[in-house]
């Protein structure tokens, strides 16, 4: 059965428990950084930071309104980077759960394309190993039927994950709810992707990645972004190159 | 292990949670194989049931936070209702699947049911068997015909249970009796409840004992022995399996007592409460070897 997470942005009060709990599941170390004026740290997604609590400060009449989003991995239900992935077995889908994993073979594929398939640009490449990486749904904890680490440690319940069916339950039930004091409420790519996000306003005022990036959606190919198009053009010609490289 | 006429949810939940106990645990097949069908048979009579008829008894809200649980606020004498009128069609129901389960006792269970058929046992014998009283039957053992019209009554007392704690679930319960007919726990588990307080939720979530005769749940302090109350942390002791870390028996060597417990707290799929206390089951043993004394036992735990 496929699972889901639902992200309930109205309950995050971003202390970034989520954040430092998939740092500590996955053994990851601290990453440079810097005070950047804005509790957002580090600055982006890492290498070592598959899950990162975005800030957004919003100027709404006289009131600054801050805006939380942890945002990770969306676990597209047909995922772009997989078609946008050369080598065979480097990116893969876990059918039981819906995860999509990286393996250590996307050390031989091409990072830029596959970061570039992404609608919400999240894959990064770790410059020691090679590999691309991302959040895998903690996998290894969910086949021992265990909530991933995030969902776990947080304490206010904006984190849920379960069943694919009872999340989408949830979710409806929840964005009624929501939406009594925030008429723009809404559910963020639900049909698509295994995290679904609510949020209270416009997902742009979250994050400008909040939903799928389709600003470059070719004319003619409708569905389907020019990243998406583009990865499908090259991927034989880059499978034969990497063959051709051994 | 899905039958097609499995419409309980109820039902549907044991089935699951065997099959993934099945998986995980393969040495312990055969008791899932034995007891799954007949819980998962049980569930569905149960949900049948006609639960609690009538006005709702006369109930004291003061004595009941005192320790005074539901049935004992009642007129000497009187208890659970009457369920003699269903037990001959769940015997029809559940015997067979009893049968098939236990291969040893079927002959057995095949003379009970033939037993309750002929008249041979009436239904308000069967009904006292149920509850401890004594019967007689030739060709059947005390101690199976005990099981037997246990199992038969148990669905029963637990719809009608379901709907006497309607009356106090809101209310201060501190005992470690059960609040609807004072039986003892056999089973406990840490439950995450979602809520829509905007508060910080704690994340292990509470802690539930569960009656061993009408299966009601009722909160106790996380940290203690619900037998003696005992918070003394060198006194309380956790039993566990490494390898299955949400499983243990928190027993008390204060008291010498235990009770298991499931912590689903970080669980995506929480087992039903009976099928986690099977896969118990080696724990459970692992206690008493210990010299611990379960505070109420489960069918199967003197196999």
């Amino acid at each position: 059965m496929p699972k889901a997470f639902l992200i309930d942005t109205t309950r995050c009060t971003a202390c970034r428990g989520c954040q430092v709990a998939c740092k500590e599941w996955k053994n990851m170390p601290a990453v440079p950084t810097k005070q950047r004026g804005t509790h957002q740290n580090p600055p982006d997604l890492t290498h070592y930071n598959f899950k990162l609590v975005r800030f957004a400060e919003h100027l709404e009449g006289d009131t600054v309104k801050w805006y939380f989003f942890p945002d990770q991995c969306r676990h597209c239900l047909d995922a772009p980077c997989m078609s946008g992935a050369s080598v065979e077995g480097a990116i893969i889908k876990d059918e039981a759960t819906g995860a999509i994993i990286y393996t250590e073979k996307t050390a031989k594929d091409d990072f830029e394309t596959i970061r570039g398939a992404c609608p919400y640009d999240i894959p990064r490449k770790d410059p020691k190993t090679k590999r691309i990486v991302k959040c895998d749904m903690c996998i290894d904890r969910v086949k021992a039927n265990l909530l991933p680490m995030c969902v776990k440690s947080c304490a206010m319940g904006a984190m849920n994950f379960g069943e694919r069916a009872d999340m989408l339950k949830l979710a409806a039930e929840r964005l009624v709810a929501v939406q009594k004091e925030n008429p723009k409420a809404q559910l963020c790519d639900m049909e698509s992707v295994s995290v679904i996000y609510l949020v209270a306003d416009a997902p742009g005022k979250y994050h400008k990645l909040a939903v799928a990036d389709a600003s470059d959606a070719m004319k003619g190919a409708p569905g389907m972004t020019r990243h998406e198009m583009l990865a499908g053009l090259m991927a034989p010609l880059r499978k034969n190159a990497k063959q051709i490289q051994g | 292990m899905t039958s097609p006429e499995t419409e309980s949810p109820a039902a549907r939940a044991i089935e699951t949670s065997c099959a993934r106990a099945r998986a995980e645990l393969p040495a312990l097949c055969a008791l899932f194989d034995s007891f799954g069908p007949v819980l998962a048979a049980r569930a569905r009579l149960r949900e049948a049931a006609p639960g609690w008829s009538g006005p709702a008894p006369a109930f004291d809200a003061e004595r009941f936070c005192q320790g005074v649980f539901v049935l004992a606020q009642m007129e000497q004498g009187q208890g659970f209702q009457d369920m003699s009128a269903q037990l001959p069609e769940a015997a029809r129901t559940l015997l067979p699947v009893m049968a098939q389960s236990f291969p040893a006792l079927a002959g057995e269970l095949g003379a009970l049911l033939a037993a309750v058929e002929s008249g041979a046992v009436g239904p308000q014998a069967l009904a006292a068997a149920g509850f401890g009283e004594r019967l007689e039957l030739p060709g059947v053992s005390p101690q199976t015909l005990h099981f037997a019209a246990g199992e038969l009554v148990r669905p029963f007392v637990e719809r009608q249970a379901a709907d006497l704690n309607q009356l106090v679930k809101d209310l201060s319960w501190r005992q470690a009796m059960c609040p609807v007919c004072g039986g003892a726990p056999n089973m406990s588990a840490m439950r995450r409840v979602q809520d829509d307080s905007e508060y910080i939720q704690a994340y292990g979530g509470r802690r539930f004992l569960r009656c061993s005769c009408c299966s009601t749940e009722w909160t106790v302090k996380r940290v203690s022995c619900p037998a003696c109350g005992c918070e003394e942390p060198d006194e309380l002791e956790v039993l566990r399996d490494p390898a299955r870390p949400f499983e243990r028996a928190d027993a008390c060597k204060r008291c010498k007592t235990f009770i298991l417990c499931v912590d689903t707290g970080e669980m995506v799929d929480v087992p039903d409460t009976d099928v986690a206390a099977l896969t118990m089951l080696p724990l459970e043993t692992q206690a008493k070897l210990q010299g611990f004394v379960p505070l109420a036992g489960h069918p199967w735990s003197d196999l």
